[in-house]
Parts: structure tokens; sequence; C-alpha cells
């Protein structure tokens, strides 16, 4: 069952098990964005995740279907990450990442370089290349997510890209 | 690292999580989220029960004070009604909590 159709069901008669797969199906991805976003916090990107995922429950009325499911729920997770950024102390940095993840035993050297460099980038920019790239939405739809022009879109993927060649080229 | 190095490499996918405890957790929070309507109508339920029952007694204690019972059976029937109001709203209270 794709994943319109577990919408309908789950707006429609309040599907609470229909909203269970959606959940299933999305999660991975919401989790690994905040993960990104959150410099590796584990417990904050997944508490974050929790709270995307209530919000979406408590609003996929409003969901008209304009984009896909997933697009909705990074948007609702991006700015979930906006808002607890702003709350966040300046003084209070979040957890040092060592750029594993618990699904990161055996995987290529080369994603741990990248999960370190990405925590180098300002988030926006960290947000737009993962986006763009791991999530394999299109710049527009990446600018809808974040809520941003295309323009400044275009500038983060931009510069985050500069500063990964940089900062791989150094650890290379 | 050259362009079409990094392209590859950003578009790794991200790792898979798995969804049981995160899913679990989700539910759960889910299903607290849709008992909060029943809950504020338990204690508002709550609230209107313990004002029948103060009432109740303000009414025991004056019937008491002021008329011997029995006398009247017209006297009886506020008592009778407060008390089935209570036993009602015990009900809805109880039904409230078990959803």
């Amino acid at each position: 069952m794709d994943d319109r159709e577990l919408v309908e069901r789950a707006v429609q008669s309040r599907d609470v098990a229909a909203f269970n797969l959606l959940a299933r199906q999305n999660q991975s991805k919401v989790r690994g964005l905040l993960l990104r976003l959150t410099r590796g916090n584990h417990a904050l990107a997944d508490d974050l995740a929790q709270e995307t995922f209530l919000e979406a429950w408590r609003g996929i009325a409003n969901f008209r279907g304009e984009s896909s499911f997933s697009t909705w729920l990074y948007r609702i997770a991006y700015s979930r990450f906006l808002m607890q950024a702003r709350k966040r102390k300046a003084d209070e940095p979040l957890d040092d990442w060592d750029g594993t993840t618990p699904s990161s035993e055996g995987q290529a050297q080369a994603r741990i370089d990248l999960d370190r460099a990405m925590k180098k980038l300002a988030p926006a920019e960290s947000a737009a290349l993962t986006l763009c790239f791991a999530l394999g939405l299109s710049n527009t739809e990446a600018a809808d997510t974040m809520q941003i022009p295309l323009g400044t879109l275009k500038s983060h993927v931009l510069r985050g890209r500069e500063k990964l060649k940089v900062i791989l080229g150094d650890q290379s | 690292m050259n362009d079409t190095e990094l392209d590859a490499l950003l578009a790794t996918p991200l790792p898979e999580r798995d969804a049981g405890e995160f899913s679990v957790l989700l539910m759960e929070r889910i299903a607290q989220h849709e008992a909060r309507p029943a809950r504020i109508l338990a204690w508002i339920t709550s609230g209107v029960m313990l004002v029948v029952i103060a009432a109740a007694c303000v009414f025991g204690a004056s019937a008491i004070g002021h008329v011997e019972l029995g006398d009247d059976s017209t006297h009886l029937l506020v008592p009778a009604a407060l008390l089935g109001l209570t036993l009602i709203l015990s009900y809805t209270v109880l039904q409230s909590v078990r959803e």
C-alpha cells in the first residue's frame, strides 16, 4: 500500500494503524535528516522525529497532497529543528559526533568522513545537501521544505559543497 | 576530491534505521494524545460530581436541621435525584478513564 492510500485512510477514518505504517515507511529518512541537522545527537534527533510524527498525526487532515507525504514530513521536521535550535542557548553546544551511527558498522570510511565533515557545515547547508542529495528532492522541493527561496537554497548547496570539498580534501 | 566523487558520496542513501522501538514509542504518544479529550472530560465530570456531592451534603444537613425526614415524601426527591446524578457522573468518569 503506498503513502497516498495510507494517508487517505488515516485522514478519513483517523486510522492509527495506517498512520503507523506511514511512520514505519518514513521514519528512517526523517530520523536520518534530523541526525544530520543535530550533528549526530541521536537522542535529540529521535525526540524531534517523534514530535514530527506526532505533529503530522495531529495535522494530517491539512495535508493536501500537493507534495509527497515524505516531503511534507521533512518540512515539519526541519521546522521542528529550527524551533528547537532557537530555544537552545548559544552556550549549549550539541554533543560532539564521532561520525558513527548505530547502523554504520562496516560501512565505508567515506561515509564516516562525510558525516564528520557535515558536522562542520551550517545547519541550513547540511539540510540543503541532505535533502537534495541523500533524500533525492528536487531543488524546488527542497526550497519548499526549508521554506526559503530557490536562489537561497542553491547558495546553501554551493557553499556547502565547496566547504565539504575543502574539509574532505584536508582529511584525505 | 572532485565534483563527481563528492556528488556520489553525497547521494549515498542515509543509513536505514530500525523502526521497532521508535514506532512503539510513537504509538504510545499518539494514544496519549488521543486520550487527552477523555481525560479532560473525566476531570470536568469529577469536578461536577464534587459539586453535586457537596450540594447533597448541604441539603442533607439542612434537612436534618429543619425537617423530619419521612414526614413529607417530596423531601426525599431532592437527595434521591442528587444521588442518581452522582451515580451517573461516576459512571461517566469511569467510562472516560477506560477510554
